[in-house]
């Protein structure tokens, strides 16, 4: 269930690491690894190995995963003795269960099976008729992390019996390395280049059948996990043509793995990379599948698979916990499972080894207290929309719970029942809200909660937004991006806009199912810059001896010429194409707002 | 050609409207250096008329011969370097630009232009370094800093350029440059002068004007000449002869604005509001600049109220106006005074009628 296949990384690690404390481990893992006959080589090595443009790339056999696992587990044997002899072993623990677990069958996998075989389909076809002009050779896969995109490529290139080969983004080169690598006399190559040559070599030549591969008949799928990372408009633009034409021109089946971040959330430009990539790749013709997190259920299965496998028993209510701390994220799930199970092993394990090295972690000690604690699970968050609801239902405790301060009173207009929920402030930090999208999101859908009736409210409401809009553009521009003083100004107007909604609804609707809107105001800014554009370039400049002010513009001339449109010189022609145009899209406009409606459904909490 | 276009004076002697102004500027230009010039007034009073026609008369008619340009200026700001695009309109001996257009960065706008003015300047027939002439529009417009700048360079480059500034408003303008410029306000026309003028342009194009129509005209045009001659123009497109109670035809945003009017008065209820926005929306796609909705809505408003709420109705309606350029995003400040106004009508009613 792991994103990349971590093993031969682990292992050279661990290579090392024996082979600074021992010499007799390092002899019995030498002669295991000399037993063994899996290519094995760490990405170090791969990379190097790019470089020089004598392999393609990592590759591994895929077939052979199972040989690898059952080898893993008995150098884990071989491994625990060794603790013991040594005695001290505290860093080297039993392999990780995320890549203990890893999948190996269609069956274990978590992910929904509908994306499963829509992928498998797609490979299938693929690899039958693997010259075929139809269609592109690239499929997308996206997902939030952890849901096993990766994993599932792994296994049905398994299942297929193909050869996966993979590109992993390499890790960055430090300033420290390249320092030693400048005296070395090794050439730093930027990680865009790099991936930029790996294309184009693929591209050209297709995967170069190497010394490693037992049967060159047997097909090759090829696995680009994670693009690498651009920084600045230029570089992702060589990023997004080098894989336009890959993907219009590879004869190899290839998955490009991207892992998505929540949209509405962030604002990051990463994001907007990741984004921006996608549609190149989805424009240049690559079939898209998008994994949804998987769904606690397959998590719970999952779970208990592992648990029964490694005899723990836990309680069912631990095992639901597990899964629904992990949000949607089976890697994470199996990882908190891992820490928990520390707990019980002391208990029930009965291996020697395991309690022996038990004793010298500390970790399980300050797990002490019986009450089955949750410290491992993700940061709790909330969606934008769940906070979004929470603020617009506005749910309050009922009036005998009030407690009226004595000291304190307000007037009996401006009294509110105590919220409940915590601090407005708390909720907007664990939704990770900017202050600009809340307000324009409460704008947008505040009038929707409100009485019928309340036309005060309503009042109170777009002044308080207002107020908060004002606050974001005060200095608008004139700060540095991450000035603290405009750090808190948009807290402040963030709290301004949340409270002033809090407050000013007050006589909320009954709590039924609404719709969340997206904000439409941020549609009619593009359109109405667009708009803007066209009309300033065409108008502006009109009458030849002067700039008309845009203002003029937009009031005067463009409505006069939409009259006179009918009597069309060949003057006012174009000018009269883009009223036309205008005109158009007024009915754009009030045609979307009903498709709009439905794009978020959320539940009253 | 649009009759707006087709018959704007060309030069100061053919101006009608503002004869005594032309005459002025006139003597001024022949006899001696021309001092700095601000041009304000309402729109549609013929500002730009006069720029233009002062620019001929000063250099001749080389001044016609302009070419348009989207230039991208490169700013050295301190730490890093602005990209700055605008539009600017060049003759050889002057260039036009509306500096706001690029919203905060317009201080740096203003400098850099004006220096680049001052490193080319050209030569005229005797040999004698010339100046050129910068126009700028929407001075009113300009933010504080830009203004103060502006100031910095006007009196350090006075002697290789002359600055003619237009503006609305000039209370928007600070006093350093007021004080160091020549102050011309520009009225708007009389509604005789605008009939003059339509009667004028009916006579060249051969058409027949019904008694009072041209008159109506210009009472509907709110004293904008520009406004009164488009009107005129679209009335020849929708029904030629001419009859004397013939519709004029309005501005559509205009209209539109009145049926938001309408509705409000109508129904108050959030609602109701949700409804507005959704209208206000497509004024805003459309261009129309907030600051104009916001103001023909309230003299819509205005024209159906009750005296007794004008007054309140009014305060609201600057204070929102006010927050509405301090803020970002217009539409939540109309909104909010529409929703003031539904809220101060509503408890009117129930009190009047229960």
């Amino acid at each position: 269930m792991t994103k990349k296949e971590n093993n031969p990384g682990l292992l050279s690690s661990d290579e090392e690491y024996c082979g600074g404390r021992s010499s007799s481990s390092k002899r019995r893992y030498r002669k295991t690894k000399s037993q063994s006959p899996l290519p094995r080589k760490s990405t170090r090595q791969a990379k190097k190995a790019r470089l020089l443009g004598s392999r393609s790339c990592l590759q591994k056999d895929s077939r052979n995963v199972d040989e690898f696992n059952s080898f893993c587990e008995d150098f884990d044997q071989v491994f625990s003795t060794f603790k013991v002899s040594a005695g001290s072993g505290s860093v080297c623990r039993n392999e990780l269960w995320i890549d203990k677990y890893r999948p190996h069958s269609l069956e274990e996998l978590a992910v929904q099976k509908k994306k499963v075989d829509e992928v498998k389909v797609w490979f299938e076809d693929r690899l039958r008729t693997p010259m075929d002009a139809n269609g592109s050779n690239v499929i997308l896969i996206t997902g939030p992390a952890g849901v096993g995109k990766s994993a599932t490529v792994h296994v049905i290139a398994s299942h297929l019996g193909a050869r996966l080969c993979e590109w992993d983004t390499p890790t960055p080169v430090i300033w420290r390395e390249h320092l030693h690598n400048l005296t070395a006399g090794i050439q730093y190559t930027s990680k865009l280049d790099e991936f930029e040559s790996f294309i184009g070599r693929m591209r050209k030549y297709g995967v170069i059948p190497s010394c490693f591969s037992i049967d060159s008949k047997q097909p090759v799928i090829l696995l680009i996990d994670d693009l690498p990372l651009t920084n600045g408009k230029a570089a992702l633009r060589r990023l997004q043509s080098c894989l336009h034409l890959y993907v219009q021109s590879t004869q190899v089946p290839t998955a490009i793995v991207i892992t998505d971040c929540a949209k509405a959330e962030t604002t990051d430009f990463t994001v907007q990379y990741l984004e921006e990539i996608q549609l190149c790749l989805e424009n240049a013709g690559a079939c898209k599948v998008a994994f949804n997190p998987i769904t606690n259920n397959s998590i719970k299965k999952t779970i208990s698979r592992i648990c029964s496998c490694e005899q723990y028993d836990l309680a069912v209510e631990q095992i639901d916990a597990i899964a629904k701390s992990s949000g949607g994220d089976v890697r994470h799930a199996i990882m908190s499972l891992q820490l928990f199970c520390l707990k019980p092993s002391q208990i029930c394990s009965s291996s020697s080894s395991a309690q022996e090295s038990l004793k010298d972690e500390e970790m399980p000690h300050t797990l002490v207290d019986d009450r089955f604690s949750f410290q491992f699970g993700r940061d709790e968050t909330l969606s934008l929309f769940h906070a979004l609801g929470k603020f617009l239902h506005n749910k309050r405790h009922s009036v005998n719970e009030l407690v009226l301060d004595s000291e304190f009173s307000v007037q009996e207009s401006l009294l509110r029942r105590p919220l409940n929920m915590d601090p407005p402030e708390k909720v907007l930090c664990q939704a990770h809200g900017q202050a600009r999208p809340i307000a324009d999101f409460l704008h947008e859908n505040v009038l929707d909660f409100m009485n019928e009736e309340a036309i005060d409210d309503a009042w109170v409401v777009a002044s308080y937004l207002g107020d908060a809009d004002t606050l974001l553009s005060s200095y608008d521009g004139m700060l540095a991006r991450h000035n603290d003083a405009e750090n808190i100004l948009h807290l402040a107007a963030a709290s301004v806009a949340v409270r002033g909604v809090l407050f000013g609804n007050s006589h909320p609707l009954s709590s039924r199912w609404h719709a969340i809107r997206r904000p439409k105001l941020w549609q009619i800014e593009g359109s109405s810059l667009s708009n803007k554009k066209m009309v300033k370039q065409r108008f502006v400049p009109y009458g030849g001896i002067s700039l008309a002010h845009f203002s003029v513009v937009a009031t005067e001339y463009v409505p006069a010429l939409k009259w006179l449109g009918n009597s069309v010189s060949e003057d006012h022609e174009k000018l009269w194409a883009l009223t036309e145009e205008n005109t158009g899209f007024d009915m754009v406009i009030s045609g979307d707002q009903e498709s709009h409606t439905s794009e978020e459904e959320i539940e009253d909490w | 050609m649009l009759w707006v276009d087709k018959y704007r004076p060309k030069t100061l002697d053919q101006i009608t409207v503002h004869q005594d102004v032309a005459q002025n500027l006139k003597k001024l230009v022949n006899e001696q250096d021309c001092p700095h010039l601000l041009f304000y007034g309402p729109s549609g009073s013929g500002k730009k008329t006069l720029v233009m026609a002062l620019i001929r008369q000063m250099f001749g008619p080389s001044a016609d011969k302009v070419k348009v340009e989207n230039k991208t200026w490169k700013v050295d700001a301190g730490t890093r370097t602005i990209d700055i695009e605008l539009t600017t309109l060049s003759s050889a001996n002057h260039v036009e630009l509306t500096p706001s257009d690029a919203g905060f960065q317009d201080r740096y706008i203003v400098q850099e232009i004006i220096k680049e003015m001052a490193k080319n300047r050209p030569i005229d027939s005797k040999g004698k370094r010339g100046h050129k002439v910068l126009v700028l529009n929407d001075v009113d417009k300009l933010s504080r800093e830009a203004q103060h700048s502006l100031r910095r360079t006007m009196e350090k480059y006075s002697s290789y350029c002359r600055l003619i500034l237009c503006c609305n408003s000039s209370s928007r303008v600070t006093e350093a440059i007021r004080s160091r410029c020549l102050n011309v306000r520009i009225n708007g026309p009389t509604e005789e002068q605008i009939f003059k003028v339509l009667e004028y342009i009916g006579k060249k194009e051969g058409l027949q004007l019904p008694s009072g129509f041209a008159s109506r005209i210009a009472e509907k045009s709110n004293r904008s000449l520009r406004r009164a001659i488009l009107s005129f123009e679209t009335c020849r497109v929708q029904q030629y002869p001419f009859v004397s109670n013939q519709a004029i035809p309005p501005m559509d945003w205009e209209e539109y604005i009145t049926e938001i009017a309408s509705e409000i008065m109508k129904e108050q209820s959030p609602k109701r509001l949700f409804q507005v926005r959704g209208k206000l929306y497509e004024l805003l796609v459309n261009c129309i600049p907030p600051e104009i909705i916001l103001k023909r809505l309230l003299y819509e408003l205005l024209k159906k109220l009750d005296a007794e709420l004008k007054h309140e109705v009014c305060h609201w309606a600057a204070y929102y106006e006010h927050r509405m350029r301090l803020g970002q995003k217009a539409i939540f400040h109309i909104e909010a005074f529409v929703a003031k106004f539904m809220s101060i009508y509503k408890t009117f009613l129930i009190s009047t009628f229960g």
